[in-house]
């Protein structure tokens, strides 16, 4: 059931009084809603309130556990705040974190408040969308800017930063099989129907999980529409439910993937292939290993399919009454074939 | 007018008519979706005897060749196709897929020609679904 504005609000606003005791005359204004991701609720605001005779004005971004939502199991609320925490003390642009409270009598689920970062974040899914990422595309400014916040979030020291809550692999199989036992539970909470070519896949990928010692901060979906824009500059990374420390390449195949992009060879609807190699390359210190790539984009499907399995058995089950997760049982059998091309199904047939 | 064409005519009315005089954003994009799910399930309906009646010949056929390939298969394999045999449905394929995996290395190369041909029947298969779901 969607959050009703005019019965949030009120609580939203007693409980940001309640953070600013010895403030007077506190306002929301230009509260909105935002359609961002499945998984949580996204309201956007400014708050006013006086203090010592003067007005004050604070951006904020809320989000709110609907307790039903797409990997709700997976990502919660409270990870991603310690997460923002962390990242506070590094030189990656992201939403500087408030408050974050697990009690429902507040405003009815847990929440947590950030920083309304400056910024647009366009849906690279759309017609504006891509028109946006190809005009900017074309100016250049914008995708130095994308590969260099990768860059930066992979050489970040997460150990300093404390983000080892998160979980240090062992090494890059253990890494890989945490994310296949990951999304192998997915699948099974949402009680789909078997799928042999699924079957095919997880067993592919168990077999050849690739060797690698490489541990950084992995965003887990850095593409454009989770990143969020100002001035040709990336101002914030957004979304952070799916991070892990494991493999950095496990990132850049997400950026080279062609599920991030519609109709254009530009990496993320933004970035040239070439120019996103060398800069990264030489921002990072790493050098993109293409083998693990291929591997993670199989490991990319088997998570499509875990998140579409999972949005339509939510909507089958009664749990959520969004059509758009309804829309998803037939993106089941849409990503199971680009899987079963990529395992060379049709190896001596015209590709799909 | 059957079942499918009904569905594919509610999807027509959702989507010309309804949804273009919803003005909030949020139902506005629903019955827009309600739309597409009716379309997409119509077609499924439409297509679904044909497709039944394939799927059963496939793994008929699936299974014939797999006794031929593999009469001197590891227990768990021929099993594996017995079961399919008698079952003919997704989970005794999936099960057939992990047994195959379960012996990888000492099948050797015959994994990769049994599975060749598992794979033949999963993409004829995916192909018939492409045709409701794309």
């Amino acid at each position: 059931m969607n959050a009703d504005a005019t019965t949030l609000q009120p609580r939203i606003l007693a409980y940001l009084a309640s953070r600013f005791p010895n403030a007077t005359d506190h306002a929301l204004h230009d509260v909105q809603r935002i359609a961002v991701g499945w998984s949580h609720e996204t309201w956007l605001f400014d708050l006013s309130y006086r203090e010592r005779g003067v007005t004050q004005t604070l951006g904020l971004c809320l989000r709110r556990d609907p307790g039903n939502a797409l990997l709700r199991h997976l990502s919660d609320l409270e990870q991603q705040f310690r997460v923002l925490q962390c990242l506070a003390r590094t030189a990656l642009p992201a939403p500087k974190p408030y408050w974050f409270e697990d009690d429902p009598e507040i405003l009815g689920a847990p929440f947590l408040v950030m920083e309304k970062v400056r910024g647009v974040c366009p849906s690279p899914w759309g017609r504006e969308g891509r028109a946006f990422y190809g005009a900017a595309a074309a100016r250049g400014r914008l995708p130095a800017s994308f590969t260099e916040t990768l860059a930066t979030l992979h050489t970040l020291d997460w150990r300093a930063a404390g983000l080892d809550f998160l979980g240090v692999p062992v090494s890059g199989a253990a890494f890989v099989r945490r994310e296949i036992a990951k999304w192998r539970e997915l699948i099974a909470v949402s009680e789909h129907a078997p799928e042999p070519i699924l079957t095919d896949l997880v067993c592919w990928l168990e077999t050849n999980v690739p060797q690698s010692n490489r541990v950084t901060l992995v965003h887990g979906a850095y593409r454009t529409g989770n990143l969020l824009i100002d001035d040709d500059r990336i101002s914030a990374v957004l979304d952070w439910e799916l991070q892990v420390l494991g493999d950095p390449m496990y990132d850049v195949a997400y950026v080279l993937s062609d599920l991030n992009r519609e109709g254009t060879p530009l990496l993320s609807n933004l970035v040239e292939r070439e120019a996103f190699f060398h800069d990264y390359e030489a921002r990072s210190g790493f050098v993109i290993d293409e083998a693990a790539c291929r591997y993670y984009d199989a490991l990319y499907a088997m998570r499509s399919v875990a998140f579409w399995m999972s949005a339509s058995g939510l909507y089958a089950s009664g749990r959520s009454s969004d059509l758009r997760l309804a829309r998803t049982a037939w993106s089941v059998p849409v990503v199971l074939a680009r899987a079963a091309r990529d395992l060379n199904y049709w190896v001596d047939r015209a590709k799909l | 007018m059957n079942d499918a064409d009904l569905l594919q005519r509610i999807a027509q009315t959702l989507k010309e008519e309804i949804a273009p005089a919803v003005d909030a954003e949020y139902p506005k994009t629903q019955a827009f979706m309600a739309a597409v799910v009716l379309q997409k399930l119509g077609r499924q309906l439409a297509l679904a005897p044909a497709h039944a009646i394939a799927a059963v010949a496939d793994i008929e056929a699936l299974v014939a060749e797999l006794r031929v390939m593999a009469p001197d298969a590891p227990p768990a394999i021929r099993d594996a196709v017995e079961d399919l045999a008698r079952r003919r449905d997704a989970a005794a394929l999936c099960r057939l897929i992990e047994a195959l995996y379960a012996v990888r290395e000492p099948l050797g190369r015959r994994f990769e020609e049994l599975l060749a041909r598992v794979r033949r029947t999963l993409g004829t298969d995916i192909e018939r679904r492409l045709e409701f779901a794309e």
